[in-house]
This record gives structure tokens, C-alpha cells and sequence, in this order.
């Protein structure tokens, strides 16, 4: 089902929150983009909801959307946002709790600890997901793209 | 000879020595496992060296005379979300930033507790926000973390918020009140973590473990080395036979007869029988020992799965549990029977023979020794390769279980939907994996064996030409090298075996550490394990502004609510809205994240997690039986019950009717998972469960809502009868199962909206009187 309004009508309010108005003109002051897939698909069908989590609009295709409010909607996504994309392993070990990964990711340096062997998942097609202790998501959207030392580490223990 | 190896064994039957020379060997052979223990990285990480609270002092060199730290907070993100560590510090006076940043060494703002008009928490999706408000400051501060340190943050705006308000109100905090926040207690320290993973190699960890069957080890061992002393005998016999006995025949040089054979082929007998009933005590020696270290492994294992929490099964895939109890104890079991004594026999073999064969010729033995390097250089080369491939190997094998798990039980499911094909297919890929896993092993096993296997016929061939050689320059006789021969090849022999023994002890390295990796989970109820013993309780319960996360999500926003000794509370609220989690935390199957539940005044989190649950009674939404009878069941948490309890628990549960009907009556088997009785039956069974135990809080959560409404009738009215005398908080969706009900409970997204009695909040007209209205409807149409 596509939604009825060609696009969402969204703004940003004076307190910087994401505002939409909706097909029957009523303003919501602040309301939160939610990605749908946020590990497969990022980057199609994000809803709008209100605080409570009931959706307002869906969002299938971002491209479509006019500038402005591509813009002011990736904007506030990406303040939402925070699913580290590994791009260099530098060590995986095993630590008290699981495995203690040491890392480079698009947001810097940093280490994490990885419970269980569970906590590494394939999404498929080379797409790994990796769940931290605190329930931080972090990914590799290709394996096969990761520098073969990197592919290494990883394969050793996953 | 025989008494030199004796001796030997003797003084290593002092168990003590016996630990170290194992250990030593096991450390010396096997060298250091990379994959246990790895160098420190080189890399420096300047986010993590920087979490360390290094930063404090640049803060505590800002203070002003008589200012005090109070509470301080480590954040990890900068406003961009990038990892950058930040510190905000409260004090007696003010509140700190502290920015690091690439560029500079790090800026440091304040502001007055006085101005700050709000700090905020906000959770945004996998991360967390504060959002400062200050006056004269339009846009606010923000500061964001990931959700590591919520908790702490979440503690540390409380800290800040109190403080503040004490400020304002004119009294400021007692020097005591103004506790600091174990801010370092959890997630921002690493240091604790790097020193402990070095838990050390998992065999050796194996070899600690076996400590209580040493004497039987030892005595193992002894065995194993007389057996192979006596073995080693033949050949020297042998040696002697030919060089005595058959070549002065053959030259005819002395006038000797045939039966000079006699004693040499007694001796030879002799041996060979020695060494047969040798091995026999042997094998079964150490087949007993295997079995009972890895029993001893099992139970351990399954003890310790007992005592962790919900929160870790809640994580781990069963499946991997299993393969972990079962398969990588079985493959511990096969190593140590088949391998690890073994491989202590033959390093003694492999020592002696050695030795014998410098003995006989120091120059034929230096060139027979000359593959050896060759075939270590060959092991350590690939040690390194299977170790990893047996790790993948032993996951492979979980994850294939897991899908089992997964799918057998839920195989109605499958059915109603025809997915057959697709879990076969499912089931397949993830054989295929094991298969893929144990084809990487053995693609290097099968390259690397017989390669060693060519060395070693190498070596044999080298001292055909050298022994020839040494022989025409007369320097040996026949016999002598004959018996060398026999040696050398019984050397390579060893070498073969124990080149085998390091393959075979990287697999049951990466099983023992699957283990130790289960036995290492502390039993995680987070704070200390209660140690206050009670009896039954009274029944009062105290929850203060209890707050409770899964991850960083905020689940049970602060509930505060006083129940009676005796009083029965109908919870009601939409789904999701945090019910089940609330009585979860009641139950302790969690701690609470913020504030505390106190039951009879007592703090739960003081009391013995088991006495307190023999006080509760829990019906869940899934009533889930074991195998066994209906009466086993019944009694399930009071296994002593009479027959008599039995069957008025039953009977209190609206389930001794039914129960008369089946033709086993009480005896009748439940099957798997209680699958043989209907939904309403199973949570019928449940009740009279929990009625057992008489137990001072009875707990149901959506317990009669898989019963029909005539049987929920029924139900009711026991519970009318069996509420008496005992707290009770009852979820339920149909409103009316909770019409006794002293008070109704209505949650929203973690909080209570509405307390009152069923007319109370039907005249507010609020979220009760909704779901009321909705479920008249719905009755109507
Ligand atoms: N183990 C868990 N991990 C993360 N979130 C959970 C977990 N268990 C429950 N939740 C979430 O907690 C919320 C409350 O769940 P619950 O207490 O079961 O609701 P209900 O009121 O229906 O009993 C739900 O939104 C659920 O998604
Ligand atoms: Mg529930």
C-alpha cells in the first residue's frame, strides 16, 4: 500500500524538533523518523511517529522526497542514528565477558566487548552485524570487502 | 633397562611433580597458544587511553578553594557522534565539561548549579542524550554517549538534579549525602578487562580442572610407562638375539646350537606379555579417567547453567548450549583418553629412544634425529591454521543445533505454514557449514600427515645408508644395526604420533575453551547475592521508584507503588507496556536499574534469591510442563507434597475434573513440554502449580487467558477463596478476571497512569474506562 499523500509534510519547528502536518492539517510538533530496516535497508521505508510510537506517515522511498525535506529528514536520522560501520579490526581476543574487539570505524577508534558467539550475526550476503555488551550495533556491510588481515581476525573467531 | 624407566616412573608418581613436569611439558610442547594469548595490541587507541580518569586531575586543578568533586560522568561521542571522550564533573559549586578534541588538549566549560534550569536524559535510538538548559544560554549543551554509560548517566543527572535542588532550597548537602556514583564501576574501565582475559590455556585450564583424579592420573601415567618400557624391550632383545645367537650360527665361528634360542624367545614371550597386561590396566585406567573429568565437566556445566540468570538464556541460542554440554565434552573425553596420556608416553618414548639410540651410536643417531627439526618446524606451521578451523568447527556444530532446537519443536508451525522445504533447506546450509568447517581441517590434515610420514621414511633411508656404510667400515655389527633400525623407526613412530597430538590438542583446546567460556560466566545477578535467610513472608511489597533498561532502552520509567500484606492488585495496560517486566523484577529474575523493591521492609536485593522464591507463586502467560506425570508436575515445586496436597491444589485449580477423566488420572503422562493436554489444561496444571507451594505472593501474568470463560469462572472462584491470606498481582486483559481486585494498576510505556478501584476509574474516565469501553464492545458485537 503506498501512503496517500505524495509526500509527508515535514518541517523543522523553532526547538529544532522534526514537525509534520498531516493530510488533515493537524501540526505535530515533534516527531521521530524510525528507520524500518535499519540494518538491511537503511535507507528506504522510515516512518514518522509521534513520541507515543504511533505512525503518522511511511516513507518507502527517500529519493522521492523534494530536497528540503530529504534534508531536514536525513538530518534528523542522522542525529538518531549510530550504527558504526567497522572498517579495520585490529584485534578481536577473548576477554572476561566474550570477546573484546578493538576497532576502526567510520565514527573512530574504539573497543567493545561481544558477549556470545550469537552476538555476530550474518544478515547474508557478506552483511555482519556485531551486538555489543550494551546492545550498540555495529556493521560490516561486506566481508569480503574488509582488508584480508581484518577478514583474518574475523574468520578466527567467527 | 626395564629398572632404569622404573625409576623414573617412580619419582614422577610424586603427584606434586607429576603436575609440574605435565604442566611444563604441556607449556613447552605446546608453546603459547597465540589465540589465548595475544601481545598486548600495538596499536594505541587515544579514545581509550583517554577514558581512563586521566582527565580528572586537569579538572581538579580548575577548582576553586573549598570546591569538592561530587560526581563526575565519562562520555564517549562527540556531538557528531564520533567516539571522543568527554567528562562532565559535578561539584559543590558548579557543573564542568571537559572537551577533548584532535586539535586541542582539551576545553573546559562551567556553569553555576544555580543557572542550570534543566539537564535532561534523552535516549535516542542506540545512543544517549543530555540536554542542558542554562539561563542565558538559548540553545542548551548537549552531550551524547553511547549506551555503555546510560546507566551512569541516568545516576548522574539524578546526582546533579539533587544537588541542585538542595542548593536552591537553602540547605546544602550534608557532607554524607553526597555520595559519588560508581561512575567507573561499570563499562568505562577496560583495564579490569585486558588483565583478566588472560585466563590462560585452556588445556591447562583442562589439566587444573582434572586436579581431584591425579592419584589416578599418576597411577595412568606409571602404567603407561611401564607398558612402553616393556615394549621397548623387544627390540633390544632382539638386537642381542641376532648378534649372540644368529650370526655366530650362520658363520659357524663359535659351535652353538639352535636351542640357545630358547631363553631370548622366554624373554620375548615374557614382554610381550608384560607389556599386554600393561596397556590393558592402562586403557582402562585412563579411558576412566576421561570419563570422569568430563562427567564432572557435564554436571559443572549444567550446575553453572542453573545458577546464571534469565538475562543469559535470554541471549545464548540452546542449541549452542547443547553442543557445548554435550559434543565438546565428548571430544574432551576422546583427547584425554585417546590422546593426552598418550602423548605423554610419548614424549618419555620419544626421549628414551633417543637416548638408546646415542647410545648405541652417537653418529648414526645424530643423522636419524635429522628430520625432527624439519617435521616441528612443519607443526608449529600448522598449529596455527587448525586451531581456527577446529574453533569455526566447534561454532559450526552449536549453530547446527541451534537450528534443531529451533525448528523441532516449533515443527507444528512449520506444518500449518508448509515451510518444510524451507527449513530443510535452512537445515542443510548450516550442515553444510559443519562439513565445510571439518573439510577445512581436514584438507590440512590429510596434506599435512603424510608428509610427515615421507620425513620420516626419509629418515629411515638415510640411516640405511648410513648404517651400510658404518657397517662395511666394520665399526658395527649387523645386530647393532638392526636393532638401531628398529629404534628409529619406533622414534618416528613418536614423532608421527605426537605431530598427531597437537592437532588433536587444538581441537580439544577450542572445546575446553567453549567450556571455560560457559564456566566463566559469573552467575550474573548484577548487584551482591543476597545473603539474608528468611522464612515465609508476610507478603508486603515496596516498590520505590523503580526504573529498569533493557540496553539502553528504558523499559520501566519509575514505579512507585505500596502493596499490602494480603491485597490483591489487578494489573492492567496495553501490551508492551512493561507488566510482564515489572513482576519480573518482583521475582528477581532481574535487579532493577534505578530505585529498589522491598518486600516485608527488606530490600529484595539483600534477601536469598532462593528463599525468597519458594514465597512466591508464578503462573505464566505460557505454562510450560516438564516431562513427567500430571502429579510430578503439580508438585513440581514441592516435591515432599502428599497426595492429598496434590490433589487439593488440583481441585483449587479447576483441574481435578479433568484431570479424573484421562485414563492414567494423576499419573497420566504430560509429554514434551506438556504437549499431549490442551492450552487450558497445561495452564489449569500451572495454577495448581503455583497453589502448591502455598505461597505467600501468588503471581499471574495473563494466567486464564488461554481458558474459556466458563473455566475461567471456575478458576476465579477458587482464587476467591485462595487470594485470602496472600498478596496477589494479577495481570489480565479480560477486566473482569480482576473484579476482586482491592486495587486496579493501569501502566502506559513504563508508567502508572491510573490506581484505583474498578468504579474509581471508571468515573475518571481515563485509560481504564477506554479499555473498559472497548471490552464491552467487543463482548456486544
Ligand atoms: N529481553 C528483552 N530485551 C529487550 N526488550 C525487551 C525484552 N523483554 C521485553 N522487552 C520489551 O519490554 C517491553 C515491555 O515488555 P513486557 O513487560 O513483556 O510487556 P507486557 O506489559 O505486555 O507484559 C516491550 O516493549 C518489550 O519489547
Ligand atoms: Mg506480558
Amino acid at each position: 500500500m503506498k501512503t496517500p499523500a505524495a509526500h509527508p509534510d515535514l518541517q523543522r519547528s523553532s526547538v529544532g524538533a522534526l514537525a509534520y502536518t498531516d493530510v488533515t492539517g493537524k501540526r505535530h510538533d515533534k516527531v521521530l523518523p524510525v528507520r524500518l530496516f535499519p540494518l538491511t535497508d537503511p535507507n528506504r521505508w522510515i516512518s514518522i511517529t509521534d513520541l507515543q510510537g504511533q505512525e503518522l506517515a511511511c516513507i518507502e522511498e527517500v529519493d522521492g522526497l523534494p530536497d528540503d525535506v530529504r534534508k531536514i529528514l536525513l538530518e534528523t536520522l542522522a542525529e538518531r542514528d549510530f550504527v558504526p560501520v567497522i572498517q579495520v579490526i585490529h584485534t578481536i581476543r577473548h576477554a572476561e565477558l566474550g570477546c573484546e574487539w578493538c576497532v576502526t570505524t567510520d565514527r573512530g577508534q574504539t573497543r567493545f566487548c561481544v558477549e556470545n558467539d550469537e552476538s555476530v550475526e550474518a544478515l547474508g550476503g557478506g552483511n555482519v552485524v556485531v551486538i555489543d555488551q550494551h546492545n550498540t550495533r555495529y556493521r560490516i556491510p561486506d566481508l569480503a570487502a574488509l582488508d584480508a588481515k581484518s577478514r583474518q581476525k574475523f574468520e578466527r573467531y567467527y | 633397562m626395564w629398572f632404569e624407566f622404573a625409576g623414573l616412573a617412580r619419582q614422577c608418581c610424586a603427584t606434586r611433580q607429576f603436575l609440574h613436569f605435565a604442566s611444563y611439558a604441556l607449556q613447552t610442547a605446546i608453546q603459547q597458544h597465540h589465540l589465548w594469548q595475544h601481545p598486548t595490541p600495538a596499536i594505541h587507541l587515544s579514545s581509550t587511553t583517554a577514558a581512563q580518569p586521566a582527565t580528572l586531575p586537569l579538572i581538579e586543578r580548575r577548582l576553586e578553594p573549598g570546591e569538592r568533586v561530587i560526581a563526575r560522568l565519562q562520555t564517549d561521542l562527540d556531538r557528531q557522534l564520533r567516539f571522543q571522550n568527554g567528562l562532565l564533573v559535578l561539584t559543590t559549586r558548579r557543573l564542568l565539561a571537559l572537551e577533548e578534541s584532535q586539535e586541542e588538549a582539551g576545553q573546559i566549560r562551567d556553569w553555576a548549579l544555580a543557572e542550570i534550569e534543566s539537564l535532561e536524559l534523552e535516549e535516542m535510538g542506540a545512543t544517549g542524550a543530555l540536554h542542558l538548559m542554562a539561563t542565558g544560554q538559548p540553545g542548551g549543551s548537549h552531550w551524547r554517549f553511547t549506551a555503555g554509560c546510560i546507566r551512569e548517566a541516568d545516576a548522574f543527572v539524578a546526582c546533579v538534579m539533587d544537588h541542585r535542588g538542595a542548593l536552591l532550597s537553602g540547605n546544602p548537602p550534608v557532607e554524607s549525602q553526597t555520595a559519588e556514583p560508581d561512575v567507573d564501576d561499570e563499562g568505562l574501565d577496560f583495564s579490569d578487562l585486558v588483565r583478566d582475559s588472560q585466563r590462560g590455556n585452556p588445556l591447562l585450564r583442562l589439566l587444573m580442572f582434572s586436579r581431584p583424579w591425579l592419584p589416578l592420573i599418576a597411577l595412568g601415567l606409571v602404567l603407561t610407562v611401564a607398558a612402553t618400557s616393556a615394549s621397548l624391550l623387544s627390540p633390544w632383545l632382539t638386537g642381542s638375539l641376532v648378534d649372540a645367537v644368529l650370526i655366530p650360527i650362520q658363520t659357524q665361528s663359535q659351535a652353538l646350537h639352535v636351542q640357545q634360542i630358547t631363553p631370548y624367545a622366554i624373554m620375548l614371550l615374557g614382554t610381550a606379555l608384560l607389556a599386554w597386561l600393561l596397556k590393558w590396566g592402562r586403557s582402562f585406567v585412563v579411558a576412566r579417567i576421561a570419563e570422569l573429568v568430563t562427567s564432572r565437566m557435564r554436571r559443572d556445566l549444567f550446575e553453572h547453567l542453573q545458577r546464571l540468570s534469565l538475562i543469559y538464556f535470554n541471549k545464548k541460542r540452546t542449541g549452542d548450549l547443547i553442543s557445548r554440554i554435550s559434543s565438546d565434552t565428548d571430544r574432551l573425553s576422546m583427547f584425554i583418553s585417546l590422546s593426552f596420556i598418550d602423548f605423554v608416553c610419548d614424549v618419555f618414548q620419544f626421549v628414551f629412544t633417543a637416548l638408546i639410540l646415542f647410545k648405541i651410536h652417537p653418529l648414526l643417531a645424530l643423522v636419524a634425529l635429522g628430520p625432527v627439526p624439519v617435521v616441528a618446524w612443519l607443526v608449529k606451521c600448522v598449529r596455527v591454521h587448525l586451531r581456527s578451523c577446529f574453533a569455526a568447527s566447534g561454532r559450526a556444530w552449536g549453530i547446527m543445533l541451534s537450528v534443531l532446537t529451533d525448528t523441532i519443536p516449533g515443527v507444528r508451525v512449520v506444518k500449518a505454514f508448509a515451510q518444510e522445504e524451507r527449513e530443510i533447506e535452512r537445515f542443510r546450509q548450516t550442515d553444510h557449514h559443519v562439513y565445510a568447517t571439518n573439510d577445512r581441517v581436514n584438507r590440512t590434515w590429510s596434506f599435512f600427515s603424510p608428509m610427515i610420514e615421507m620425513f620420516t621414511d626419509l629418515g629411515l633411508l638415510l640411516i640405511w645408508i648410513a648404517g651400510a656404510w658404518t657397517v662395511a667400515h666394520g665399526e658395527i655389527r649387523v645386530g647393532v644395526l638392526t636393532c638401531f633400525i628398529m629404534y628409529t623407526s619406533r622414534f618416528y613412530g613418536r614423532v608421527e604420533a605426537m605431530s598427531r597430538f597437537f592437532a588433536s590438542a587444538q581441537r580439544a583446546a577450542a572445546s575446553a575453551h567453549r567450556i571455560f567460556e560457559v564456566l566463566d560466566v559469573k552467575p550474573d545477578m548484577p548487584s551482591t547475592e543476597g545473603t539474608q535467610r528468611i522464612g515465609r513472608l508476610s507478603g508486603r511489597i515496596e516498590f520505590r521508584d523503580v526504573k529498569f533498561r533493557h540496553g539502553a532502552r528504558q523499559i520501566i520509567r519509575g514505579i512507585s507503588l505500596d502493596i499490602a500484606a494480603g491485597e490483591m492488585i489487578g494489573l492492567v495496560g496495553a501490551s508492551g507496556a512493561g507488566k510482564t517486566t515489572l513482576i519480573n523484577l518482583a521475582c528477581r529474575f532481574f535487579d532493577v536499574s534505578g530505585g529498589a523493591i522491598l518486600v516485608d521492609g527488606q530490600d529484595l536485593r539483600d534477601i536469598h534469591v532462593e528463599d525468597y522464591r519458594k514465597n512466591i507463586g508464578l503462573v505464566l502467560q505460557e505454562p510450560y510442563l516438564f516431562f513427567g506425570t500430571i502429579s510430578d508436575n503439580i508438585a513440581y515445586g514441592k516435591p515432599d507434597a502428599s497426595r492429598e496436597e496434590i490433589i487439593a491444589a488440583a481441585k483449587a485449580a479447576c483441574a481435578h475434573e479433568f484431570i479424573m477423566r484421562l485414563t492414567d488420572g494423576y499419573d497420566s503422562m504430560v509429554g514434551e513440554r506438556g504437549q499431549q493436554l490442551s492450552g487450558g489444561e497445561r495452564q489449569r496444571i500451572s495454577i495448581a502449580r503455583a497453589l502448591l507451594i502455598d505461597p505467600a505472593i501468588l503471581i499471574l501474568d495473563e494466567a486464564t487467558s488461554s481458558v474459556d470463560t466458563e473455566t475461567e469462572r471456575e478458576i476465579q472462584r477458587a482464587l476467591d477463596n485462595l487470594v485470602h491470606g496472600r498478596t496477589t498481582i494479577a495481570i489480565a486483559h479480560r477486566l473482569g478476571t480482576l473484579r476482586n481486585a482491592n486495587r486496579l494498576v493501569v501502566m502506559e510505556h513504563g508508567l502508572i497512569t491510573e490506581i484505583g478501584s474498578h468504579d474509581q476509574l471508571l468515573n475518571t474516565s481515563g485509560t481504564y474506562a477506554r479499555l473498559h469501553q472497548a471490552m464491552l464492545e467487543v463482548s456486544h458485537t
